[in-house]
């Protein structure tokens, strides 16, 4: 048969296509629960880890999540809460605008709000290697058992973190200044709205 | 959930601040052979523009009705370049057939453009940030001029700089990497425009 | 043995595809300023190369040549999303933390240019060593610009404080503009050498 036959060239493209296609979609098949698992997980992980719960693996981490954590409504708003060494915690799932795209994510205070327990990224798309950052441990480490004195401030110490729990500030990304300001406001926004929501309570 | 970014915003963001080459490094293959040469940076950048603001529009509309209703993620790849390569090939044909002077300006740098990392990179980053279709429009449009801006620019510095004395083995790619470094400093002092209330 | 060895040579110095060709430094330049990024998406692209070019290869006494650049994306395509299916089912972070930075791999010059310039016109053992040698001095090259842009914007390597604390960081080299400079320096000193070893 020709090669350069019209005939060949369309009967060549197609079961080349379909070959490649087929593999790809076995493949996809194999994995699709596997990823799918992964999303789902991200979540759960960020409320037990926003919470400082630790855990060894996906089986003890769902596990965790379904017999320590309630979920409750108050006052329009969903809280995770968790009874830890007797304090209520609570855990907020958040989402807001990033530089480029939504940053979601939990955080988890105390009950009267006045206090940092950790947060914990979801979900973001900002840019790999300068705003995405913000998924590293040393940029989460600052907020954990930060004091709140009203609002967040984001402060540019020129080092890697600020160490200072009680100053009610976190330290800037080097190179990400806009992420910094989009997350600080994200977080201030939810401390906002759990704050109104338990106010009542 | 759709991002709520204000277009213009984003139009300003990827063509000075988050320059899609001056910052996320992508389309550099072209950008520094083609930039030797003023007047084929002006048209590749045209055609870069065009063809970058059509697609992102197009593989909105393919990524909406047609991989995720059929769960054709995984092929998204591959749709996504079909589309590319089939836009560019069309809008070959047609330039040629409505004006040949711009077909001899333009047409000669769109089969360049098929593997332009630009491209894919932008309909990528739009699908990933969850983009309505006029963000992903203004996002498609703002990153074409961008690297329009980025090529013609350095261009212009290249008709200066290949005659100036530089160390011999810093001659050709490595005196235009630190010229696009220095461009690069440059675009980021743009950020401090942008306020976040 | 000794064609395979001068195809390493070939790769690795003489014609190495970033500092004397120039091309491919697209997608993984922007992923430099941190080491264990940049490993994984160097591995990713040399696998591509090495398998892409062992299909092509196989292939290229079957390819009409209508199609023929058609075919190369495809097959490209196809091992680009393996790898990616991969990071994202064992390795979510890292999937996470690249981005699209791996599925523009597809759009890498290196590729095609090896698929053009070697796998047309070789057989397919030797067309898979030439991708797994383009793809290494690919590797080395990115891995240095990473090394040095770690250091000095962190002060870590592989994610470990090694410089003392009171060492300041040179934010520059966490910005993209560094990437550009850091890859200037190395070409300026690749190319001394080159001119060294030429005038002998």
């Amino acid at each position: 048969m020709n090669k350069e036959s019209k005939l060949y060239v369309v009967l060549f493209t197609f079961i080349i296509s379909f070959i490649f296609i087929f593999v790809l979609s076995l493949i996809n098949a194999y994995t699709i629960e596997k990823i799918e698992l992964n999303r789902e997980f991200s979540k759960v992980k960020a409320i037990l880890s926003s919470a400082g719960i630790q855990f060894f693996d996906k089986k003890d981490a769902l596990e965790k999540f379904n017999n320590l954590f309630i979920k409750k409504n108050i006052n329009g708003v969903d809280f995770y809460i968790v009874d830890r060494e007797g304090k209520e915690i609570f855990v907020y799932v958040f989402s807001g605008n990033g530089l480029w795209g939504l940053i979601e994510g939990a955080i988890a205070t105390n009950k009267t709000v006045d206090q940092i327990i950790g947060i914990e990224i979801i979900a973001q798309n900002e840019t790999p290697g300068l705003g995405g950052r913000i998924e590293e441990e040393w940029f989460k480490e600052q907020f954990k058992n930060e004091k709140l004195s009203g609002s967040l401030k984001l402060i540019y110490t020129g080092k890697q973190g600020d160490d200072d729990k009680t100053n009610s500030a976190v330290d800037a990304i080097t190179g990400a200044t806009l992420t910094s300001k989009f997350f600080v406001k994200i977080i201030n926004d939810s401390i906002e709205i759990m704050r109104s929501a338990l106010r009542s309570e | 959930m759709i991002p709520d970014l204000n277009p213009l915003l984003l139009f300003f963001a990827s063509v000075f601040t988050s320059n899609i080459l001056l910052s996320n490094f992508l389309g550099m293959c072209s950008f520094i052979s083609i930039s030797r040469d003023f007047k084929s940076s002006n048209g590749l950048g045209m055609a870069v523009t065009l063809v970058m603001t059509i697609t992102t529009v197009l593989n909105w509309i393919v990524e909406k009705y047609i991989i995720v209703p059929f769960g054709l993620e995984y092929l998204r790849y591959i749709i996504y370049i079909i589309v590319i390569a089939a836009i560019v090939q069309i809008l070959e044909m047609i330039i040629d057939r409505i004006s040949p002077n711009l077909y001899i300006s333009l047409g000669i740098f769109l089969p360049l453009i098929t593997v332009n990392c630009a491209i894919l990179g932008v309909a990528l980053f739009m699908q990933l940030r969850n983009y309505s279709l006029i963000q992903s429009a203004f996002f498609g449009f703002g990153s074409g001029i961008g690297w329009w801006l980025a090529i013609v620019l350095l261009a212009a510095i290249r008709l200066k700089v290949d005659k100036a004395p530089v160390p011999a083995p810093l001659k050709g790619v490595g005196i235009t990497l630190i010229t696009i470094g220095i461009m690069a400093m440059a675009f980021i002092g743009f950020a401090g425009m942008i306020n976040v209330q | 043995m000794n064609r395979y060895k001068e195809v390493l040579i070939k790769n690795i110095w003489v014609e190495n595809p970033v500092f004397v060709l120039v091309l491919g430094i697209c997608s993984t330049l922007a992923v430099t300023n941190n080491l264990k990024n940049t490993l994984i998406m160097t591995v990713g692209v040399t696998l591509v190369i090495a398998f892409s070019n062992f299909t092509i290869s196989i292939l290229k006494s079957l390819i009409p040549g209508k199609v023929r650049m058609m075919i190369q994306v495809l097959v490209i395509s196809f091992y680009v999303i393996i790898v990616d299916i991969f990071l994202k089912a064992f390795v979510s972070d890292v999937s996470k933390a690249l981005g699209p930075y791996v599925g523009l791999i597809i759009t890498n010059c290196i590729i095609m240019g090896r698929a053009e310039a070697f796998a047309q016109a070789n057989n397919a053992l030797i067309s898979f060593w030439d991708g797994l040698t383009s793809g290494l001095g690919y590797m080395y090259v990115l891995i240095i610009v990473a090394f040095f842009r770690e250091l000095l914007g962190f002060g870590t390597v592989f994610g470990f404080r090694v410089l003392p604390d009171n060492f300041v960081n040179w934010t520059i080299m966490v910005m993209p503009p560094s990437a550009f400079f850091m890859l200037a320096i190395f070409i300026w000193i690749a190319k001394s050498f080159k001119k060294k070893e030429e005038s002998k």
